[in-house]
């Protein structure tokens, strides 16, 4: 072969530094959209209204979506259906459907199976133990009844007013990981993990859905509204300050080291709530260690109920009598005083 | 004087009164009665539990329209990202747009009104969002064309500058209308006589009689043509009814939106639904 002469070479090496440094320097963001699925779903109105009259919208908004932990998931990761573009009618999203994702640790495609089997054990599984469709089956969850697509929530926050992304950790990132790209979001996700990745505000919303529905509470016969009643609570009440160190519904309910999707019923031993272990809730390692196992004795879920709580029902009313009927006479005296001074001479019935 | 600004002090201090008085109560009294009324009820709600699961299922309007509007604020610490729910809905939506106060279309079609054709509603209510009704189903005589196209504020209605260039693509809070000729000057066809005759007539709708109502909606729906524009006369280099430099769309946009990638999607599903969807009462019509 020809050797190039030596003006080519150069500009033959300029370009490929010009390529090996686009290359590098600008990671496209948005790696998961290789199907350019974006060139129509970028646009917040593509919807319809479908034969149920439930509102369908296709839109995905690339910035939210490049935020959060399916971001590196390819569309048709989940959308196995669509194979071409322009696509027919996409079939409904299979959560446990394996995607494109290797696992690390079984170097496996990726899935939510295990979720499916830890959910169908749990309180929340519609099948009971004889194998049997459980009473009111479509009140119980479903993936998306619980989960929207979940968003980065990095360890710490500076001043909230952005995530608090360590630059010192990102420098350690970079001295075996070369993509920018992989290490913020590697950084995002793992930190995500290393907490709650919601709220205790938002955990409880969700929970309410159901929790708080009052026809679901009659129909299942559940003693409480848990959520309401939970926000009657300091720990309820710290949480609508958007307080993150409080526990939420999952910290009492889900025993230590075990999924969320491992909630049992509390007539099960295993059960963090069951009577012989309720007391290592209040006491564990992050909450209330020195506290006696008896704290958690206390009645969390109680409500302002003559029927579910009578002691506190009478021991509320008792007190809201005294203030109402102290206060109010007070307000009624002083408002009268006011009257007087304005027509201090005004009588009703009186002689003059 | 001195008296004037005593009574003025009283005033308020008996205003201040009534108000503590009404909180106090409210939150003592009125708790009380309330829990009387939410146990009464919850008692009922138990007595009843087969009654209520029947009536739960029922499809009300106020359970499908009216408690669906439901919104979420989600805290990730660092921002709040505060957005519709829609249920069973994965992605986030993460921004709003008010609703379109201007288009008197809406107010009977909705705004999602492209229903007919499976393969293509998606896009054209797509579409819909940010291009008003108009422009794609009144196609003017050619007396009364003006190639003028200019945006809307949807929440105020007033013409406003083009939000192409500073947005998202399609993610603005103004929608397009075209412009006609009426006696020698330039009018939007979303005139504000042609709105006030569709008003009159939603308000009037109940007492007309039928054929009252049939001329009323013949006269509303008489400048919409009977076919539309299609997705290929604008999507196109040579000749797009459109005049996206105009309008605002810069030359990147303009070459994205009337790329081959485009076009050849368009022409893919058009030489597969379009002619059917021209023709009511064809087959592939009710898909």
């Amino acid at each position: 072969m020809k050797a190039l002469p030596r003006a080519s070479r150069l500009i033959a090496l300029f370009c490929f530094s010009v390529f090996l440094l686009i290359s590098f320097t600008f990671t496209p963001s948005y790696a998961a959209d290789v199907g350019n699925c974006l060139l129509c779903h970028k646009y917040p109105g593509i919807s319809r209204v479908d034969e149920e009259g439930k509102l369908r919208l296709f839109y995905v908004n690339e910035s939210i979506f490049s935020n959060s932990v399916h971001a590196k998931v390819k569309c048709e990761g989940c959308h196995t259906d669509i194979k071409k573009i322009p696509h027919d009618v996409a079939k409904k999203v299979d959560c446990l459907v394996e995607c494109h994702i290797i696992e690390p640790s079984s170097e496996k495609k990726f899935s939510h199976k295990d979720v499916k089997e830890f959910l169908g054990k749990s309180v929340h599984g519609p099948i009971d133990k004889e194998g049997k469709e459980k009473k009111y089956i479509e009140d119980y969850p479903t993936c998306k009844d619980c989960h929207d697509n979940p968003l980065y929530r990095p360890l710490s926050f500076f001043k909230k007013v952005r995530p608090g992304i360590s630059e010192a950790s990102l420098g350690r990132c970079r001295v075996c990981h070369k993509k920018e790209e992989f290490i913020y979001r590697f950084y995002n996700h793992v930190t995500t993990r290393l907490h709650k990745s919601r709220n205790p505000l938002n955990i409880a919303e969700v929970c309410a859905r159901c929790h708080d529905n009052p026809e679901i509470v009659a129909r299942h016969e559940m003693s409480t509204k848990a959520v309401f009643s939970y926000g009657e609570t300091f720990h309820g009440k710290a949480a609508r300050f958007l307080d993150e160190r409080v526990p939420d519904c999952l910290d009492c309910h889900i025993s230590k080291g075990e999924s969320v999707h491992q909630m049992l019923p509390k007539e099960d031993p295993a059960s963090s709530i069951h009577a012989d272990n309720k007391g290592k809730i209040c006491t564990n390692i992050d909450c209330h260690p020195s506290a006696s196992p008896k704290l958690a004795k206390y009645s969390v879920h109680a409500e302002f109920n003559l029927k579910q709580s009578p002691a506190q029902y009478f021991f509320t009313v008792f007190f809201i009598i005294l203030t109402g009927g102290t206060l109010l006479p007070l307000m009624f005296i002083i408002l009268l005083d006011i009257i007087r001074r304005f027509f201090p001479n005004a009588t009703i019935g009186r002689r003059k | 004087m001195k008296q004037f600004f005593f009574k003025i002090y009283m005033i308020a201090f008996m205003a201040l009164t009534v108000f503590f008085i009404a909180i106090i109560w409210k939150v003592t009294f009125a708790h009380i009665i309330e829990e009387h009324h939410e146990r009464t009820e919850s008692q009922e709600i138990a007595k009843y539990k087969e009654e209520q699961v029947e009536k739960s299922k029922k499809t009300t309007f106020e359970k499908i329209i009216l408690e669906s509007d439901e919104r979420v604020k989600h805290y990730l610490g660092y921002r709040i990202l505060e957005e519709a729910r829609i249920e069973g809905h994965f992605h986030h939506i993460g921004f709003d747009i008010g609703p379109d106060n201007r288009s008197y279309c809406v107010k009977c079609h909705g705004d999602m009104p492209h229903d007919a054709v499976k393969e293509l509603r998606a896009f054209l209510n797509m579409h819909a969002f940010f291009v008003g009704c108009q422009t794609c189903h009144v196609k003017l005589e050619k007396t009364e064309t003006t190639g003028v196209y200019k945006w809307y504020d949807r929440k105020t209605g007033d013409i406003v500058e083009s939000p192409v260039k500073d947005n998202t693509p399609g993610t603005y809070n103004s929608k397009l209308i075209p412009f006609e000729k009426v006696d020698g000057k330039l009018v939007r066809v979303d005139s504000d006589e042609r709105i006030e005759f569709a008003e009159e007539y939603r308000a009037h709708e109940k007492s007309l009689t039928e054929a009252q109502k049939s001329r009323a909606k013949k006269l509303i729906h008489k400048v919409v043509s009977k076919k539309p524009y299609l997705c290929e006369d604008c999507h196109q280099k040579e000749k797009p009814i459109l005049p996206f430099e105009a309008i605002g769309y810069s030359k990147e946009r303009i070459d994205s939106i009337t790329s081959t990638e485009v076009v050849g999607m368009i022409k893919n599903y058009t030489q597969f639904y379009m002619p059917s969807m021209l023709q009511p009462g064809s087959s592939n019509d009710k898909k």
